[in-house]
């Protein structure tokens, strides 16, 4: 047994599945500490995150804060947590889209404890998966943090939300049916009795065939949860039906587990099949990047502008992850992490516009910084985020995804360009269109964000800027993981 | 002759005794009956745990207790005590009746017992026919609309065939092996089981067995079974009975030794079908037992990948995926049992409102569907991951991708569960579930049981693949 001196880790696990268990033995009528305790859990999972994130030795990179211990002997299976460079921003990501999340759905009076404990299952499943380093655990954390969203979105979404977290459940777990065969497939070729990442991943572990076929079913499995273009599908649809906090976690969060998992897993354990799969993958996320800026242009419904948003995002990781090269994958993951932020910003703006006015339809609403100008700033910080504005943290992830991506594939690269000004337009016309011009009267009377409720927007808007404003803070990290990785490859 | 080695079978039997004398009396008390069975049956799991760590012959070898025969025997006890739990509101079946309804789940009990430690084949003959007629009767014994006698000569009739089937499979493998030595056949049939008369010998024989299971294409019985029968009993079918199924069905596969390809074969074409078929036809059910009752057919299908792979890893997984799908279907007949507590056929939809009726049976409903889908953390996931892992392991890694295709396709039907229990509401207002505290206990060890082996599977896997070890021998 391998126990850092005090294991952060597993206390990230334990203040979700504690809280959670506390929130199980609380009566469904004490709403109000049931809050306190979800918020109190999440704020020590941003406590502890932050403090990983600072206290990681960039110097010495590789793994720390090492916690490992044999699970299950005659298979070979650890609990096995670490941190690198690619998962610590994922950790903060996750931590902070968790708090502002719980303190969105502050006023939420429908069903609170179940909520609660469902969101806090569903996160301790995403902080998992991004921690662990063996396969099955992956696996493990994988599906918990997945059949969660069924419950959550169908009982307390919106448009056809029953439709919705049917498609969605669905969908991922569809899958997760090759993610599975594939993880099964590599443990029985390596011979070695191992579920151990970092034991799998030795140059010569599996033949360039393994490799090849593994990555493919590995891309495809992962890849339905990260959003690649044409397996998106279930993407807008869910976040349309999600309730808020949801939606936040969902497209902040949940959607770079795929993109993770086919780092942490295709990635790291088929270097060779990625190389060989690259080209498919850039085409895929340029199609994706493409698709979404032209499809959201043409959206009406707020979410659903947001949603396709997305889609064209995440296929900017795509397109970094597919360039095989340092640039490329610094720019993916801070793409991940900023993505993650954004979209928790986005969909954070419009539920409280929503919960107000009751419709996200753009012609519907109109004029809207008039009557509610705090609230309107901070979708019209996430817009700005969303088009690449400099001295936003998303600026600099896709600088570098494409600086790399012209250097890769020229063609592919530019044609995503000219979809990020498509982009670009669509998200000024929503915002034109929904925030100025004229104002409808009928919600006239309505109140502005207030400090309790504008706190969580406050903090992605900081983080947003932060991270914009000194991108260095995220790239020496993430820069700890990539350039050995890349150098290593063979 | 040594007796201790049979005394689970043995207390059976006098549990049986117990029943029929309490049968005999002239007056008929439910209460006193029920009680007298939960008492009987946990003594039983008690002396099936005592008698794990036995091992050896009896009836001039024709009889083999070891490790692998008596993990299957505890499986059985606690699977006919936890039916008998499920026994406080017997509704379903005529008082007068009620004796004779324990006398004949633990006659089946103690058939299936013999049925694990038979090694020889006209024992395991008569013991699969004795668990049976057991079965033949139990299903009749519903008070009620009149289903449960068409139930009961379906089976009886599909029962009888397979029985026939199988008999005449038996000859074709004596004929080829000319012993009736499960450890003699064991020696000669890798070497000749590529002639057709020992493959023929050993498929026919096998039908027996994948009736007893409800695998394709001897899976149509379930669905009207389940429905016909009284709650109880289909708990019993569906969870205890499919135990010893899975049991003898290793145990005459693991007679080929895994030399034949042909079987191999034979067995992923059933197992796909059974999987395939059995969620297909799940997905449109209203009713819960027929759903249930098809998605027995489908895990039909999952525990045959195990026992396909023929490798001790292979029985291992199967081993636990039976321990598995005992404890989540028992959780899910908890339910059935306890919102149809007058002893009526429950329909998915009158489930609407369960999470404010009794938020305990929703969670437990929620969890064992979810368990029987695949989702971890529970035991169904594990089960179901190790069962792939030992396909894959023998190179059937298509066939694992279906399997997990399956799965997806279960988890729909799944899911429809789930969404009654927890997002419909009744039409009208229902009060809430008097739910009493034996049963409380019974559903939280059930879960934590759940959970608990989901996370941390290591001993009871250990146990598993020792006992396969015996199987291979």
């Amino acid at each position: 047994m391998e126990f850092a001196n005090f294991p952060y880790l597993t206390a990230i696990l334990l203040s979700c599945v504690i809280g959670l268990l506390v929130i199980l033995f609380i009566p469904e009528e004490r709403q109000m500490l049931i809050k306190w305790v979800s918020l109190i859990a999440s704020a020590v999972t941003v406590v502890i995150s932050l403090y990983l994130f600072v206290a990681y030795n960039k110097t010495l990179g590789g793994l720390q804060f090492v916690e490992k211990v044999l699970w299950v002997k005659s298979l070979g299976i650890y609990y096995f947590n670490a941190v690198d460079g690619f998962n610590l921003p994922m950790l903060l990501l996750t931590s902070i889209v968790l708090f502002t999340g719980v303190l969105t759905m502050w006023e939420l009076e429908n069903r609170v404890k179940e909520f609660f404990a469902l969101t806090l299952l569903l996160v301790a499943g995403v902080f998992g998966v991004f921690m662990s380093m063996d396969l099955f655990f992956i696996f493990v954390w994988y599906d918990v943090s997945l059949f969660p969203m069924y419950p959550l979105i169908a009982v307390w979404g919106s448009t056809r939300k029953e439709y919705g977290a049917m498609k969605l459940t669905l969908y991922l777990l569809a899958g997760s049916a090759l993610i599975l065969p594939a993880i099964l497939y590599l443990f029985v070729n390596s011979g070695l009795n191992t579920f151990d990442i970092t034991a799998l991943m030795q140059p010569g572990t599996f033949t360039p065939f393994q490799q090849k076929f593994a990555f493919l079913l590995l891309y495809l499995g992962f890849g339905v949860l990260a959003g690649v273009w044409p397996f998106h599908t279930w993407s807008p649809v869910g976040h349309v039906a999600a309730p808020t906090s949801v939606s936040m976690i969902h497209a902040g969060v949940l959607m770079k587990l795929g993109a993770f998992g086919v780092l942490r897993v295709g990635i790291f354990l088929c270097p060779e099949g990625w190389q060989y799969w690259a080209q498919l993958m850039a085409v895929l996320a340029t199609c994706g990047i493409v698709y979404g800026a032209f499809v959201g242009l043409a959206q009406t419904d707020l979410k659903y502008v947001i949603g396709y948003s997305s889609v064209s995002h995440m296929g900017i990781v795509g397109l970094g992850l597919a360039t095989v090269t340092v640039d490329g994958l610094n720019g993916a993951v801070f793409q991940m992490f900023a993505h993650g932020v954004m979209t928790a910003l986005f969909f954070s703006s419009v539920g409280y516009i929503y919960d107000k006015t009751h419709t996200k339809m753009i012609p519907e609403l109109g004029g809207m910084s008039k009557i509610m100008p705090v609230a309107s700033g901070y979708f019209i910080v996430a817009a700005l985020a969303g088009i690449g504005v400099p001295c936003l943290a998303s600026f600099w992830a896709e600088l570098l995804v494409f600086l790399a991506s012209f250097k890769v594939y020229p063609v592919r690269g530019a044609l995503a360009i000219c979809a990020l000004v498509v982009s670009a337009l669509f998200m000024l016309r929503v915002v034109q269109r929904t925030f100025y011009g004229e104002k409808n009267e009928r919600f006239a009377h309505l109140p502005d964000v207030s400090f309790g409720l504008g706190l969580p927007r406050m903090i992605l808007v900081a983080v947003i800027v932060i991270f914009g404003l000194f991108p260095s803070l995220m790239l020496d990290v993430i820069q700890t993981s990539s350039i050995p990785f890349i150098h290593g490859l063979p | 002759m040594k007796w201790i080695l049979f005394l689970p079978e043995i207390y059976c039997l006098l549990m049986a005794a117990a029943f029929f004398g309490l049968a005999m009396l002239p007056r008929t008390n439910p209460r006193r009956d029920y009680q007298v069975a939960v008492l009987l049956a946990s003594v039983g799991v008690l002396i099936s745990l005592m008698s794990v760590r036995l091992h050896g012959t009896l009836f001039f070898e024709a009889y083999r207790i070891d490790l692998f025969s008596q993990v299957f025997k505890v499986m059985l006890a606690m699977g006919l005590f936890l039916v008998i739990c499920l026994c406080t509101e017997l509704r379903g079946v005529e008082e007068r009746y009620h004796p004779e309804f324990y006398l004949f789940l633990t006659t089946c009990t103690f058939a299936m017992m013999m049925l694990v430690s038979a090694v020889e084949l006209l024992t395991i003959y008569i013991a699969l026919e004795l668990s049976s007629y057991s079965l033949y009767i139990l299903v009749p014994l519903r008070r009620g609309p009149g289903t449960d006698v068409e139930a009961g000569i379906k089976y009886l009739m599909v029962g009888a065939s397979a029985s026939a089937v199988m008999l005449f499979g038996l000859s074709y493998i004596f004929g080829v092996t000319h012993t009736t030595y499960v450890a003699e056949i064991m020696k000669i049939l890798p070497t000749v089981i590529t002639t057709p008369a020992a493959m023929i010998g050993l498929l026919l024989t096998l039908c027996g067995f994948f009736f007893k299971l409800a695998v394709f294409p001897f899976h149509f019985w379930a669905p009207d079974v389940y429905q016909g029968a009284s709650n109880q009993v289909t708990a019993f079918i569906a969870t205890a009975s499919k135990v010893g199924a899975v049991a003898i069905l290793m145990r005459m596969v693991a007679l080929t030794g895994g030399a034949s390809k042909y079987l191999v074969d034979v067995l992923v074409v059933l197992s796909i079908a059974s999987m395939t078929i059995g969620n297909l036809t799940a997905i449109v059910q209203k009713d819960m037992k027929r759903l249930l009752a098809y998605s027995s057919i489908s895990h039909a299908g999952y525990v045959l990948i195990g026992i396909l792979s023929m490798s001790a890893s292979g029985y291992a997984s199967a081993i636990f995926y039976a321990v598995a799908y005992l404890i989540m279907n028992l959780c899910c007949f908890l339910v059935v049992v306890n919102v149809a507590y007058d002893g009526s056929d429950l329909k998915i939809a009158q489930l609407a409102g369960l999470h404010r009726r009794s938020p305990l049976l929703a969670m437990t409903l929620m969890l064992a569907v979810f368990g029987l889908a695949g989702i971890p953390p529970t035991i169904g996931f594990t089960g179901k991951f190790l069962v792939f892992a030992a396909a894959v392991a023998r190179g059937h890694l298509v066939l694992v991708i279906i399997a997990m295709i399956n799965a997806t396709i279960s988890l729909y039907y799944y899911i429809l569960v789930v969404k009654a229990a927890y997002l419909l509401e009744p039409d009208v207002e229902m009060e809430r579930l008097n739910i009493s505290m034996p049963t409380k206990v019974l559903a939280g060890a059930l879960v934590a049981v759940m959970v608990v082996i989901g996370i941390y599977p290591h001993h009871v896997l250990e146990v598993a693949r020792a006992a396969a070890k015996g199987l291979m021998m």
